[in-house]
């Protein structure tokens, strides 16, 4: 698990903590190995509650206009000078003695979270798979999901249904985040996730573990990816002594 | 979840919290301590010590950090506790502190990217 990287290997041992893990809080996960090697994935299915927003290109109304709009689709031109705006945010204060308190204070706005026009409700099934890529070295996330009638969602409604909080940066690059791929080993249409930032966002996990507290990659990796697509992570996986890898 | 990032920014030079409007009708109006701390280039907040809700969800303070370090929306902020695993948008931030607090306060690192792909 060094460079940020994870081989074939240090994924199956992943995978066994977390399914050991997964069995004690009875998470549904489960592993499927392919016949006759050793080789094979993790798999789950849950069922989700969904909204599928046909206008996923909009942020709500309610922000206001003092807000911020900077997370809407235009790029800041000065990116270079963002530090130094930052620190004229706070002006002259001593960073040591001062801390802010984020209030509720204007409470009135959803800033474009959850709020949805024209969007039902619906309960899909879902089956996540997770599977270790060669050439990424990283763990994939593969799903698909279902409506109850058995119709399967197309890649535009798997869009609409990504976690709002990440719905933003889904827009800049949809087809390099969710698209639609022929299952590594089971040959049928899955939905992806993209594991080509899988290492950026990995590497602050792995360069703060040391030898007394290792980490999960699989683990770790999963409870970033996750929520984009509905899979939720309890945090008991993490309040346990069971996370890390290394054997005691 | 009342969910909010439109939050103003209250900076104070002593660490007392600042008298705050009760009309939120929910039960649990206790504050916990948050402690941002920076990952690699990503810019630091001056301010890193920061009070609010235990109701607040993740989703909401990660909006504010986000804004109040003027990302724009090509780039993903990431947080991490204990610095081993990224909380769920939804969560509670009071959950959080239940459980990975320590010394009175919740620590949080955070790190910025490029979007997926």
């Amino acid at each position: 698990m060094s460079r940020g990287v994870l081989d074939e290997e240090s994924f199956r041992l992943c995978c066994r903590l977390l399914l050991q893990r997964s069995e004690q809080l009875r998470d549904g996960w489960s592993w499927k190995a392919v016949q006759g090697s050793e080789e094979g994935y993790l798999r789950k299915t849950a069922l989700r509650s969904v909204v599928i927003d046909p206008s996923p290109a909009r942020d709500q109304e309610g922000s206001g206009s003092d807000s911020e709009p900077r997370t809407s689709c235009q790029s800041c031109p000065d990116q270079q000078g963002r530090e130094k705006e930052e620190s004229a945010l706070v002006a002259s204060v001593d960073t040591d003695r001062v801390s802010g308190a984020i209030d509720d204070d204007e409470d009135d706005e959803d800033d474009g979270v959850c709020t949805v026009s024209g969007g039902s409700s619906q309960v899909l099934q879902y089956e996540y798979h997770i599977l270790h890529s060669c050439s990424y070295a990283a763990p994939v996330l593969y799903f698909r999901a279902f409506t109850q009638e058995g119709r399967s969602l197309t890649l535009e409604e798997v869009w609409s249904s990504v976690h709002p909080s990440f719905r933003l940066r889904l827009q800049s690059s949809p087809l390099n985040t969710i698209s639609l791929q022929e299952h590594p080993l089971l040959g049928q249409p899955f939905f992806m996730l993209h594991p080509c930032r899988t290492e950026e966002f990995m590497r602050p996990v792995l360069q703060a573990q040391d030898q007394h507290r290792p980490v999960n990659y699989v683990l770790s990796w999963l409870s970033v990816v996750g929520p984009v697509v509905g899979l939720d992570v309890p945090l008991k996986y993490s309040t346990s002594p069971g996370s890390s890898t290394e054997p005691h | 979840m009342s969910d909010n990032a439109e939050s103003p920014i209250e900076t104070q030079k002593e660490e007392s919290q600042p008298p705050s409007d009760d009309s939120t009708a929910n039960d649990d109006k206790k504050k916990i301590d948050v402690l941002l701390k920076a990952v690699g280039d990503t810019p630091i907040m001056k301010t890193k010590k920061w009070t609010m809700d235990r109701g607040r969800t993740v989703q909401s303070l990660s909006q504010f950090i986000s804004r109040f370090l003027k990302l724009d929306s090509s780039e993903q902020l990431f947080i991490y506790v204990n610095q081993s695993f990224a909380p769920s948008p939804d969560q509670d931030v009071g959950v959080l502190f239940d459980c990975f607090g320590s010394d009175g306060k919740l620590i949080l690192h955070y790190c910025k990217s490029q979007a997926w792909g």
